[in-house]
């Protein structure tokens, strides 16, 4: 072995402007549970319903999305292996999404499609904007391309459509955009947000940080290709489909290939885990693998609603309200609060620690947030998450009230470990004098 | 473990001193992680050059093992000032990994 080419070491994007993304995701969270709570009685009426929507977006936007804006920013240098282009427009992302998004929401919430929420819509439409030439430039700088980094670039390309859409649809309550209601485009709108921003984001990343947090060696590129493959034609199907074909049934094509592409994920993921070096694994990588297998449950409801939709003609309210819940409270939920616990306490660590003699350091980054908070939240939260859905599916107001109920409480668990962690400075005795 | 030295005496000193530095996030140190390439003495100008590398080019911790490698190495070796260089050629993998230090990660 011959040791060559000194690299000097990349920069990690400064914790000032990945933790305010946290934050503000945890408040998102918070009160988003509160308002499913406040909204239990009204959530079978119809899913499009200024409560439902509300609540949606928030969750969408305020916790899911600034969620991922801020992981990313600390992991797109991860990815491309090179530093993020600017912190300035890593700020302004943040300001604009972080304006925009109540805007959104509190106009969605009183079903007024005035000011507020176009002023909401156009803001977050500039975030994503931002973000997108920032990861661009980040891109062409680094000059290393891979598949990773396909993903997620394809993804924000994905999330303008949905945010440019989405602001369409504000738009078309006052002035006639579109030929047909809104409302006829929430599927189209809702998708392509779900599949190809969220979807591929989670894949993109997660490909890279699954087998990193395992210390597995297994990497296949080809693999990863074929299911960035099969979800992009599947998408692209699905949005000629919806705007060209009258038929339901043509719609199974698009949920095949995405269907295959999740499927392929769970394999990739699966033999990361096999292949891992450390056997034990921890309680956040835990809930982030059960959030992989947990992709399955929207794409099982998405099939029980198309084929009831096309020998009924009807759509079963609660089947829609428990794909939405499956999805937003389920799978989103569970990979982000997994993927929390192994991003933040590093950026919080780097924070504290950085310029400290790490021989004295006797405080490892998981053992900056509270392990007994955490197995609270995960408890209130799969309780809390089984008795909605089961609520849902029941069309029982009781249980969907329990539920909610305790989701707020597994949000305030989740928000009291975040401010912990955010919080968290060096014991005075032990370091101040290195 | 195959670490590269022009000084074998004072080497296994210096990998002794390594072996308190830990890979934070893995919790196993960085020489039966096998991160440490090279390390060279040059008594006459009192320099130790240590070449390793980091798990992935980007590892958050990356900055802060760096500095208590040499910060370690300086401490032990009190004549010494010690200069760390990172390279990703060849790049790290999982079979670096020494049989004390797949016990290890076994057992945690």
């Amino acid at each position: 072995m011959s040791v060559v080419n000194h690299t000097p070491l990349t920069k990690t994007t400064h914790w000032k402007v990945v933790i305010p993304f946290y934050g503000y995701g945890a408040i998102a969270l918070l009160v988003s549970t509160v308002l499913l709570l406040l909204s239990a009685n009204n959530l079978l009426n119809h899913y499009f319903s200024p409560g439902n929507l509300a609540i949606t977006h928030l969750m969408a936007l305020g916790w899911g999305t600034m969620m991922i804006l801020g992981a990313s920013h600390q992991l797109i240098p991860v990815l491309i292996e090179s530093e993020l282009y600017s912190i300035k427009l890593a700020m302004v992302t943040f300001l604009l999404a972080g304006i925009g998004i109540p805007l959104l929401v509190v106009g969605f919430y009183e079903f007024n499609m005035g000011a507020p929420a176009k002023w909401g819509g156009r803001l977050i439409v500039l975030s994503v904007i931002v973000y997108l030439y920032n990861l661009y430039k980040s891109i062409k700088n680094s000059q290393k391309e891979n598949v990773h980094v396909l993903f997620l670039f394809t993804a924000t390309a994905w999330l303008l459509v949905t945010s440019a859409l989405g602001l369409m649809l504000v738009y078309n309550f006052s002035f006639p955009l579109f030929q047909k209601n809104s409302v006829d485009y929430l599927p189209l709108h809702a998708h392509v947000g779900i599949v190809g921003w969220f979807l591929l984001t989670i894949i993109g990343v997660g490909s890279k940080l699954i087998p990193m947090f395992l210390i597995s060696k297994y990497f296949n590129s080809n693999l990863l290709w074929r299911i960035y493959g099969l979800i992009n034609t599947g998408l692209i199907l699905f949005v000629l489909l919806f705007l060209y074909s009258e038929s339901l049934l043509y719609l199974f094509i698009p949920v095949v290939c995405i269907f295959s592409g999740i499927v392929l994920f769970i394999i990739y993921c699966y033999k990361s885990y096999k292949q891992r070096i450390k056997l034990k694994v921890d309680e956040p990588m835990k809930i982030s693998l059960v959030a992989i297998l947990l992709n399955l449950f929207p794409v099982l409801f998405l099939i029980i609603i198309i084929v009831h939709a096309t020998f009924t003609n009807t759509v079963s309210f609660s089947v829609v309200m428990g794909y939405g819940f499956v999805i937003f409270f389920g799978w989103i939920t569970a990979i982000i609060f997994g993927m929390t616990f192994k991003t933040l306490p590093f950026i919080v660590w780097n924070k504290v620690f950085q310029y400290k003699n790490q021989i004295t350091v006797t405080i490892n980054p998981k053992d900056l947030y509270s392990k007994l908070i955490y197995k609270w939240m995960i408890f209130f939260y799969w309780t809390g998450f089984s008795i909605f859905l089961i609520g849902l599916l029941m069309n029982n107001v009781l249980l969907i009230s329990y539920g909610a109920g305790l989701l707020v409480i597994a949000a305030l668990f989740y928000g009291w470990n975040i401010i912990r962690l955010i919080l968290f400075k060096a014991p005075l005795d032990e370091y101040n004098n290195q | 473990m195959n670490i590269i030295t022009n000084n074998n005496a004072m080497c296994s000193f210096a990998i002794d001193v390594l072996r308190s530095v830990e890979d934070p996030e893995i919790g196993l140190n960085i020489i039966d992680l096998g991160l440490v390439y090279q390390i060279d003495f040059d008594e006459e100008s009192k320099k130790i050059f240590c070449t390793m590398t980091l798990t992935t080019q980007f590892c958050p911790m990356g900055e802060s093992i760096l500095n208590t490698v040499k910060l370690s190495l300086e401490k032990f070796f009190s004549d010494f000032t010690a200069e760390v260089y990172l390279t990703f050629e060849p790049s790290w993998n999982s079979d670096r990994i020494s049989e004390m230090g797949r016990i290890f990660l076994n057992r945690k």
